[in-house]
């Protein structure tokens, strides 16, 4: 019994691994590999409590998990999708990313032709694990699978994927965005899609050296729909083309859903005054996800 | 009535401005005062007519390893205080937290390490850390003769804690030195330091 066991073990768990308190793997959507149809994989890490992993922007320390792919001839891999990230403070640095379990999903598109019966997918991650410490971590994330030209059966690791994929940020359809800079501020104008109507508000940067992340957003009703206000980085260069991000907003219809919208937008020359919150807030830290 | 007015408008100014003490590039470096690993006060004004290079540290952080296992940061420390510089090391980590040393362990770890900075200063209430806005170990601060900051960063451009990377990486440390120091503009100024947080 022991050693049939143990094979099926062996075959039905990808190898992963795991550093002190992040376990990694790599899960797929298909069981299967058909030639030239899209597919998601996700890249699985299990945070052990206390600790966190960082967004793609970590803001005032940390660094991103980053993975370098090797893939079968004809393969392409997409970025990272990134799910919505929290907020930690700290001493008066702050920090995002990822304390509880998360999937970072990748697209991955076969070529039109596969002349195998099989292929793997595999990358190595290298990650930043923090809790009061730092510790760095990598692992080897491999997964075979067969080359089959239909869509193959759903496996439970589908389902998974998806679950993770449906909670990203969405994208800009049916929100307003525009942007000010100014030498103290950025202030972000958005109209929300009909039916929301954001009790917090919280503008994830993602680029070094645009705001002072530790300073707190402000959120204010405007004439069309609302503005959030962030301080421009002691070091900001020169003037700011384009803001990008996410902002994550807390939909006073829906006691406790958090709303993601990715966010690119040119900025225009003004001055905009920063205005602090009028308390501090206390949204989208980290262990408030769901 | 002016007094509460002077008082609400510092009530209302303060947090923002603690939220941006930061050494802002082009601007007087912020004056620093603290004890070194000999017990002795150390004062930036003391250093006017001499480049300085501020280099946050922490000995337990995977980053600084990176930078002080490779021989990276001490050669560099040997480097420029040949040429002149003035290279002052700050632990800001508070008692109880991690890198957290007193003066006698501060020396030992230099010796052991081989370090060679000009001072190993102790800041273990943060305020010259706050004071710069150091955020990572390591994050550095250059410092031109007249005290104007020409530089606030990251050590270089490969952020990881991969000692291989070093060799490939572009060291803003290096390129901001020898710009300034040739009088040349400092052509990356400004850049996102990386690393572990700063254990205030």
């Amino acid at each position: 019994m022991w050693a049939p066991t143990m094979l099926l073990a062996l075959s039905l768990n990808p190898p992963g691994a795991s550093a002190a308190n992040v376990e990694a793997s790599l899960i797929s959507e298909r069981p299967s590999v058909a030639p030239g149809v899209p597919f998601h994989v996700g890249i699985r890490m299990r945070i052990r409590r206390g600790w966190h992993i960082y967004w793609r922007n970590p803001g005032d320390s940390g660094l991103p998990p980053r993975i370098t792919w090797t893939l079968p001839k004809g393969f392409a891999a997409g970025p990272i999708e990134w799910p919505i990230p929290g907020r930690s403070e700290e001493n008066n640095l702050v920090t995002y990313g990822y304390d509880r379990d998360v999937i970072l999903s990748v697209r991955i598109t076969p070529p039109a032709t596969i002349h195998a019966t099989s292929i793997t997918i595999a990358g190595k991650l290298d990650w930043l694990e923090c809790a009061e410490i730092c510790l760095p971590g990598s692992a080897r994330l491999w997964r075979s699978l067969p080359v089959s030209p239909g869509p193959g059966v759903r496996t439970p690791e589908a389902a998974v994927i998806a679950a993770a994929r449906a909670r990203l940020p969405a994208g800009p359809e049916g929100w307003a965005f525009s942007a000010e800079a100014g030498p103290r501020a950025i202030a972000l104008d958005f109209v929300p899609p009909k039916g929301i109507a954001p009790r917090e508000a919280y503008f994830f940067v993602d680029k070094p050296l645009v705001t002072e992340h530790a300073t707190p957003q402000g959120l204010e009703r405007t004439k069309r729909g609302y503005r959030v206000t962030l301080a421009r980085a002691a070091n900001a260069a020169g003037n700011l083309a384009r803001l990008s991000g996410v902002l994550v907003i807390e939909d006073a219809g829906h006691a406790r859903s958090r709303i993601g919208v990715n966010v690119d937008v040119p900025v225009s020359r003004g001055n905009p005054a920063y205005r602090a919150p009028t308390k501090p807030s206390n949204r989208n830290r980290q262990g408030e996800r769901s | 009535m002016n007094r509460i007015a002077t008082l609400a408008c510092l009530l209302l100014l303060t947090p923002a401005l603690d939220a941006h003490a930061a050494a802002i590039v082009g601007k007087p470096a912020p004056a620093l005062e603290a004890r070194d690993a000999d017990g002795k006060t150390v004062r930036l004004d003391a250093y006017k007519g001499k480049y300085v290079v501020l280099e946050w540290v922490n000995r337990q952080c995977p980053f600084v390893r990176k930078h002080y296992g490779s021989g990276n940061m001490q050669s560099l420390q040997k480097k420029y205080t040949e040429k002149g510089v003035v290279w002052l090391s700050v632990c800001s980590s508070a008692p109880g937290k991690q890198g957290y040393v007193q003066g006698p362990e501060a020396k030992e770890w230099m010796a052991e390490e081989k370090a060679a900075p000009t001072d190993f200063l102790l800041d273990p209430k943060g305020k010259v850390g706050k004071a710069y806005g150091a955020k990572t170990t390591p994050h550095i601060f250059v410092i031109d003769p007249k005290g104007k900051v020409v530089y606030n960063g990251a050590i270089d451009d490969k952020p990881s804690t991969d000692r291989e990377d070093i060799e490939t990486a572009r060291n803003y440390l290096s390129a901001a030195l020898d710009a300034s120091m040739a009088g040349k503009k400092v052509e990356v100024a400004a850049t996102q330091p990386y690393g572990c947080s700063v254990k205030y």
